[in-house]
């Protein structure tokens, strides 16, 4: 073990967020993102073991099984590379590095699907969706700026903060409270798809009916139609079947003379 | 027999698929391949930026909470929205011809088993991979790890463009049968694409709440339709002003 052993410099850090963005390139049922965090550390181990031997074997240690949330993964990331520094100059040992990252891989992994998957992007796609359908063709555009601002954001700052506080998951979720964020784009997401719902009859012309049904009606009906669905959808149905059971619907309102 | 223009055409949508399909997993994760940033993007190099927005728009709405949580694949809405955009660019006699686009949206539906297979497929080939970074002195080295890590964005490219490849030929032959079936069949696919955006409210509604009638919801629901409705308030401006309601909601409820 190298006790005198480079410290690694912010260039490496970034280094290894470049190569987060590749983390799932060769995803797999068995290892999962494991290779993929290998190759991330790169930077870091080619810095701390110059000795081909020792680089090879700790890259292999890193290949071994690991699964979280892609951009939380920033966060371990960091985490490892301060683990291996210690371990580097002595103050830690191997067994601490894998410790540290079966630690934090789990509740990362949950924090991070709750919240880039289940609260940021649908908030994103409800904006983005709402715009739309008025027409707007920059729709896109504010779902990949709403969403990448923090995404991206985000991905860089936890390398850095994970290398800092050695990953203390307590500071990290002082320092972002991702609960109250996503509770929050959650709300914001419900008040926008409700939205979408009330101004169904001020859609673009592509989306909007040919019904011949009053504007009040027609929104009250969308709401009710929308809620119906949730129900459905709460009982079991798959949004596929909906689909087909919409398209049946729609054909019999045609064949009947109704659009 | 198709023609060149034809299957150059379809050879560029699998192009257009294998390259934004990237995104989904392999790469990135920037997020342009959620349908609503797919299908416009597709729509725009096919020439019928319409058919991708309407599309997109649509898709996204009700996949945004299929989620990738531990092993689990969910349908890829990304080859759904590019093939089916693809489909309705080239098999529409006019741009933006909604009877088209509302039944390449119905295609999308036999698109889900077969794209979630695919992934499965490939995702259980590519267990082999950490295998083959290691050399024969039983270590790995920082080229064998870069070249068979980043090899895997090989195989997620080839599933998308194939599956794209496969998956808009089959879609103009059905197509060019729909475009034969009676005017009435048309129209309800026209109206089938008015009822899609509150499939995808349903959906969305349905996994950030635990309540039916979500207050929130409601809330939104009830600015968006007076402010527009009653006060000629434009749409843009309704969505501020839903989303102003809600946080309004939220800071006096404490969330």
């Amino acid at each position: 073990m190298a006790h005198n052993a480079a410290s690694i410099r912010t260039i490496d850090l970034l280094g290894v967020f470049w190569r987060s963005f590749f983390i799932q390139a060769s995803w797999s049922y068995d290892r999962l993102q494991s290779l993929g965090f290998a190759f991330a550390l790169i930077p870091i181990l080619r810095r701390l073991y110059p000795d081909r031997d020792e680089f090879a074997g700790r890259l292999a240690v890193h290949m071994e099984y690991f699964n979280t949330q892609p951009y939380l993964a920033s966060f371990v990331l960091g985490a490892a590379a301060r683990a291996e520094e210690d371990r580097a100059t002595g103050r830690n040992t191997a067994a601490d590095v894998e410790e540290l990252k079966k630690t934090l891989m789990a509740p990362l992994g949950a924090l991070g699907d709750s919240f880039f998957w289940g609260s940021l992007k649908p908030f994103a796609a409800s904006a983005a969706v709402a715009v739309l359908l008025t027409g707007a063709w920059w729709a896109p555009l504010l779902f990949l700026v709403l969403y990448n601002i923090v995404h991206v954001g985000l991905r860089l700052s936890l390398v850095f903060v994970g290398y800092e506080t050695e990953g203390d998951v307590v500071i990290l979720m002082s320092r972002y409270n991702f609960t109250r964020l996503a509770r929050r784009y959650k709300v914001l997401s419900l008040a926008i798809i409700g939205c979408i719902v009330g101004t169904l009859t001020a859609w673009g012309p592509e989306f909007r009916t040919d019904l011949s049904v009053s504007p009040p009606l027609l929104a009250a009906a969308g709401l009710a139609l929308t809620l119906g669905m949730i129900v459905l959808i709460r009982v079991g149905a798959s949004p596929v079947k909906i689909m087909i059971g919409l398209a049946a619907a729609c054909l019999i309102l045609a064949l009947g003379g109704f659009a | 027999m198709p023609d060149t223009h034809t299957i150059i055409q379809v050879l560029i949508a699998a192009l257009i698929g294998g390259i934004i399909g990237l995104d989904r997993t392999a790469l990135g994760q920037f997020m342009i391949s959620q349908p609503v940033v797919a299908g416009p993007l597709t729509g725009w190099l096919m020439g019928d930026v319409t058919a991708g927005l309407v599309i997109g728009g649509t898709l996204e709405l009700i996949w945004v909470l299929d989620m990738p949580i531990g092993t689990f694949v969910p349908a890829d809405s990304t080859v759904a929205a590019v093939a089916a955009t693809a489909i309705a660019a080239l098999g529409s006699t006019t741009p933006g011809q909604l009877p088209v686009i509302g039944f390449c949206l119905l295609l999308t539906v036999a698109m889900v088993p077969v794209t979630m297979f695919s992934d499965h497929l490939m995702r259980q080939r590519n267990a082999q991979i950490p295998e083959l970074a290691m050399t024969s002195s039983g270590q790995p080295t920082e080229a064998s790890v870069t070249f068979w890590h980043l090899g895997g964005m090989v195989a997620f490219f080839l599933k998308a463009f194939l599956l794209c490849l496969a998956l808009v030929p089959a879609g103009l032959i059905l197509v060019s049968g729909f475009l034969a079936l009676p005017d009435a069949i048309h129209r309800a696919m026209s109206l089938f694409i008015t009822f899609l955006p509150l499939l995808g409210a349903a959906s969305v509604a349905r996994k950030l709440s635990m309540n039916t009638l979500d207050r929130t919801l409601l809330i939104g629901f009830a600015i968006g339709a007076v402010s527009v409705q009653l006060f000629h308030v434009p749409e843009l401006a309704a969505i501020i002003l839903a989303a102003g309601g809600g946080w309004m909601g939220m800071r006096f409820h404490g969330a």
